[in-house]
């Protein structure tokens, strides 16, 4: 079940946003071994505080098991500032149609591989719905995603593969960051479902169907 | 009915508002306005297509310090229906005697952030029924994204604040792609040059475009010669 949760309805949701800031720790800090910032068990960055949206999977359980981080690229974002070096020293995309999606991350302990809820690919099949209907509904037609070759894979995997890439893979700690191009078209939508056996709304609440359903 | 193009006009808020005022005819929405906040002292500066009743009420009552259509959906990465805002008071208060001059408290707000921590909020309304509007908004939602970039980076631009943002800065790939296209190939053969997917062309070519402050391809590549950042042969 997907929440999208943004400096509108952050304090709605602050217990959400704390547990998958605890994710992104587990996930970037202690397994990827990403250089980033974790307080109290928590990994945020500058861009957190910059008014992102969260695009955030929850399983049954209430745990949070996915998320991604979507910014605009007309203003502040990590390609332009971060992660200059994978755009090998050019300026970045800029325009109002194109989100950038960074911390993109599943809960791997916690799920299980294969097909079926509760996997990896199920969960990151959801939040990539999530987040392109999100998109899709503010008139937003492609993402640049920061991933590294395992999430490419995922995605090449799952009916989703990038059309194309900005730059080239660079080395970040101990893996490799690239930044991946997609369409937030219905038809991209359709091949995650169809792969991921997802069918259905998928958010989770009045609000986010409000922003982002429909 | 065309939008004005704003990067080949000296800014001013009669150039502003027929921008909007165009806009608006072009997608059938009834009002259109447009704020900024200086991210250092804060002030809120704005154009609107309102009748002038409204305007002076809306000043003298100094809503724009309340309005959460403005302070909200700057918050917001994607554009705020203004449904969202039922049940915030700040909103009512906004919007209690704007039947009386005839605007509806049915819009939709397009927060669009600039480079150096500027936002920037462009929106419209129109009265019509619940339907009708989710109908209309959803299919301009595309234009709005591209009409709020360039009024805003136009706004930011005609000010002494930002002049950074005068010189658009291309990438190396932009500037490929807009020198095949400005060489006459289509998307598909600069995709096969290149060895990009046509997508990835378009998103390059979308890029520049917004960074020139261009409405066309053609524009965008005239003005990248005029530039000197290609140099078509």
């Amino acid at each position: 079940m997907i929440y999208v949760i943004d400096s509108l309805n952050k304090a709605k949701y602050k217990s959400l946003l704390d547990d998958m800031f605890r994710l992104r720790a587990r996930v970037f800090h202690d397994r990827l071994g990403w250089d980033v910032e974790v307080t109290d068990g928590m990994e945020t960055d500058l861009f957190d505080r910059l008014d992102p949206a969260h695009v955030i999977s929850v399983d049954d359980q209430g745990e949070v098991v996915g998320c991604m981080r979507l910014l605009q690229t007309t203003g502040p974002h990590m390609l332009a500032d971060v992660f200059a070096s994978i755009l090998d020293g050019e300026p970045p995309l800029r325009s109002s149609t194109l989100w950038e999606a960074t911390r993109f991350c599943v809960d791997t302990a916690r799920l299980g591989t294969g097909r079926g809820r509760n996997t990896i690919s199920y969960v990151t099949s959801e939040v990539m719905i999530g987040a392109f209907e999100y998109a899709m509904q503010a008139g937003v037609t492609d993402a640049v995603a920061v991933i590294d070759p395992v999430m490419n894979r995922v995605l090449q995997r799952s009916g989703n593969a990038p059309y194309g890439y900005v730059g080239s893979p660079k080395d970040m700690g101990k893996v490799v960051a690239m930044a991946a191009l997609m369409d937030c078209s219905a038809e991209r939508i359709a091949n995650i479902r169809a792969f991921a056996g997802i069918e259905g709304d998928v958010f989770a609440d009045e609000v986010a169907g409000l922003i982002a359903a429909e | 009915m065309d939008l004005i193009d704003l990067s080949t006009v000296r800014g001013s808020t009669e150039n502003f508002e027929l921008f909007i005022d165009r806009l608006c005819r072009r997608l059938g929405v009834e009002y259109g306005s447009y704020a900024t906040m200086n991210p250092v002292s804060g002030a809120v500066q704005g154009y609107a297509t309102y009748g002038q009743a409204w305007k002076q009420h809306y000043m003298q009552a100094n809503l724009h310090h309340v309005d959460p259509t403005i302070h909200k959906s700057a918050l917001s990465i994607a554009p705020v229906d203004w449904g969202r805002f039922e049940r915030d008071a700040k909103f009512h208060a906004v919007f209690r005697s704007a039947h009386d001059f005839g605007i509806t408290p049915q819009g939709i707000t397009v927060p669009i952030r600039g480079p150096y921590g500027d936002r920037g909020l462009l929106s419209v309304t129109a009265s019509m029924s619940a339907a009708d509007w989710r109908g209309l908004s959803r299919s301009i939602i595309g234009e709005l994204q591209h009409a709020a970039v360039h009024l805003h980076d136009a706004v930011i631009r005609s000010g002494l604040v930002m002049p950074q943002l005068a010189r658009p800065i291309l990438s190396h790939r932009e500037r490929e792609v807009l020198q095949w296209v400005a060489a006459g190939k289509s998307q598909q053969d600069v995709g096969d040059i290149l060895g990009i997917s046509t997508r990835t062309v378009e998103v390059h070519l979308r890029s520049a475009r917004e960074k020139l402050g261009a409405l066309t391809t053609v524009q965008a590549a005239g003005r990248a010669i005029g530039l000197g950042l290609i140099h078509p042969r």
